[in-house]
């Protein structure tokens, strides 16, 4: 597979820190790939977000979105219309107070004509099941709901990638689930390429690659199988488990016999219950 | 309480004054102040007054809402009533009292005046949505764009402010329980102690506002904006015939009432 971002050897100090909030990393994310990015406070992960649609550029090193570099002026629209950044506090970018017009703001932007614009809102509408409220207030809507609108404003632009910044941070857990699932379904779905940056572990799940940020540098990057059971490593980044991985720990710990590392519920139930059985046909 | 706040408020509805083009109901409302201060006699004033009121039938909105326009203005009105009465030179109504029949006439003509002026501005944004409101504008003030008036930048920050209005009233809502939840009192109390109480609301609202105002512009950014140029709009707002009879209507009113002034009725 091609990569689609490319960071090569990015370093990056906010203007008065002296602290690098990020030290040097280097990596590239294939197209059409769902990609989580974990960390605490102050990791960095925010800004190895912010520096993919060009609101950040790189200090040292550079960072290539579809082969285009972030730095270069001249492309800066090209570079955003490419990548859709989310961001967690779902009032503070909803711009308009319809809807559809919010949704329509990204197009306007582009200097696309009306009936194309039109088109794309609708579709975008539909795609995060928003449609039925394109003619209400935001300050009305759930904020689940209001965050799914924030995305629709996204998708309009048509980007390939879209990155969300801790989207489920500020919603109740409903809301979370609604944005977590639209988010896996743009990838799924629409073969975008989704970078989805949070604290919360168990949305990391099912995607394709776990990067784990810490002080400004790649901690761990694989599977999120792999990464989840490299025990000191979460110890060590201070990262809760998800809970059917540690589940699955406590009972090899207690001598049971398990194979592989499913980390969804109904998996890690299926796995223990024919480890049940087959311990009982050995009896 | 932060509930009833009338500013630029919308009813929605479909009548046709909610359909005209809301840059033909910004130029009516200008003709129509410039028409109220042509009223000179009891006639002109029949005529504005009718005039408004058959608008607001028209528009069918309740006489109730309009009323809650003019309700802040009270205290004004009853003050150049009074002022009206009691200065204006004229026979008096009773030999030795100091009311006279002119003044009585003068404060109800003011009265008309004033209260006249603000339902027919309220009106405009009881019938026009903010965004149309906005959009309007934007179209109507485009030529000063040629003189260096930022117009897109200025009809931006009001569509804008009018979009966080709702938002920072629930902040503002939830800064007072907070404060309320530890003791602060805000009903009780002298003028000067009940607004020195408001500081620990202000302060925070100022900050979280600014942070708001922080993060949009990198969201706004992040979307492409870069400024009113090359941008298009997915609503074409077009004039159809029903706006340029208003528009004509509008002008004969205008010409009118000027005619009117000249005969001094």
């Amino acid at each position: 597979m091609e990569p689609i971002i490319v960071f090569d050897n990015v370093h990056y100090t906010y203007p008065g820190d002296e602290l690098e909030s990020l030290c040097g990393v280097s990596l590239s994310i294939e197209k059409g790939s769902f990609v989580a990015v974990l960390g605490h406070n102050g990791s960095g992960k925010s800004t190895l977000a912010k520096h993919m649609n060009a609101i950040l550029v790189p200090n040292e090193g550079r960072v290539l979105i579809n082969g285009v570099d972030t730095a270069d002026e001249a492309r800066i629209l090209d570079v955003r219309s490419r990548v859709g950044m989310v961001f967690q506090n779902p009032d503070n970018q909803i711009v308009a107070n319809v809807v559809e017009e919010d949704v329509a703001f990204a197009p306007e932007n582009l200097g696309l004509e009306p009936a194309e614009i039109r088109r794309r809102v609708d579709a975008s509408l539909r795609l995060v099941d928003m449609y039925e409220h394109r003619l209400h207030a935001p300050h009305l809507l759930s904020g689940g709901q209001k965050q799914r609108v924030a995305i629709a404003g996204v998708i309009a632009m048509q980007p390939e990638i879209i990155v969300l910044d801790e989207p489920t941070a500020m919603l109740d857990p409903q809301g979370r689930q609604e944005v977590v699932n639209t988010a896996y379904a743009l990838c799924r779905a629409k073969g975008m390429t989704v970078v989805y940056i949070t604290h919360h572990m168990d949305e990391c799940i099912d995607a394709d690659r776990l990067i784990v940020m810490s002080n400004g540098s790649i901690a761990a990057d694989g599977k999120p199988a792999e990464v989840f059971t490299d025990y000191a490593l979460m110890e060590r980044e201070g990262l809760d488990i998800p809970e059917t991985a540690r589940l699955l720990r406590e009972l090899r710990e207690a001598g049971m016999e398990l194979d592989g590392e499913p980390l969804s519920v109904n998996a890690c139930a299926d796995l223990i219950a024919k480890a049940i059985k087959s311990e009982r046909s050995r009896k | 309480m932060l509930k009833d706040i009338t500013l630029g408020q919308y009813f929605p509805g479909d009548t046709i004054i909610h359909r005209l083009d809301a840059r033909t109901k910004i130029i009516l409302v200008v003709i129509y102040i410039v028409a109220l201060f042509q009223a000179k006699g009891w006639i002109g004033y029949a005529v504005v007054t009718g005039a408004t009121l058959l608008c607001m039938t028209l528009s069918k909105i309740k006489p109730s809402a309009m009323f809650k326009g003019v309700k802040p203005m009270l205290v004004i009105i009853v003050l150049t009533a009074a002022l009206n009465i009691f200065y204006t030179q004229g026979t008096p109504i009773r030999p030795g009292w100091i009311i006279t029949w002119e003044g009585i006439a003068r404060a109800v003509q003011m009265v008309l005046r004033i209260v006249l002026l603000i339902s027919g501005t309220f009106l405009l944004t009881y019938t026009t949505s903010p965004i149309d409101l906005t959009d309007g504008l934007e179209l109507l003030l485009n030529p000063l764009k040629k003189i260096g008036v930022p117009v897109h930048e200025m009809t931006m920050m009001m569509s804008m402010a009018l979009r966080f209005i709702p938002t920072l009233i629930q902040e503002t809502d939830k800064i007072m329980s907070a404060q309320k939840a530890r003791g602060a009192d805000f009903e009780t109390g002298s003028l000067a102690q009940r607004a020195k109480a408001l500081l620990p609301i202000l302060v925070p609202l100022f900050v979280s506002a600014f942070k708001r105002a922080d993060e949009l512009a990198v969201a706004m950014e992040s979307r492409c904006y870069h400024g009113g140029e090359g941008r298009t709009r997915m609503k074409q707002i077009k004039m159809c015939t029903r706006d340029y009879i208003a528009l004509a209507l509008g002008f004969a009113f205008l010409a009118l009432m000027i005619a009117l002034k000249r005969l001094g009725l």
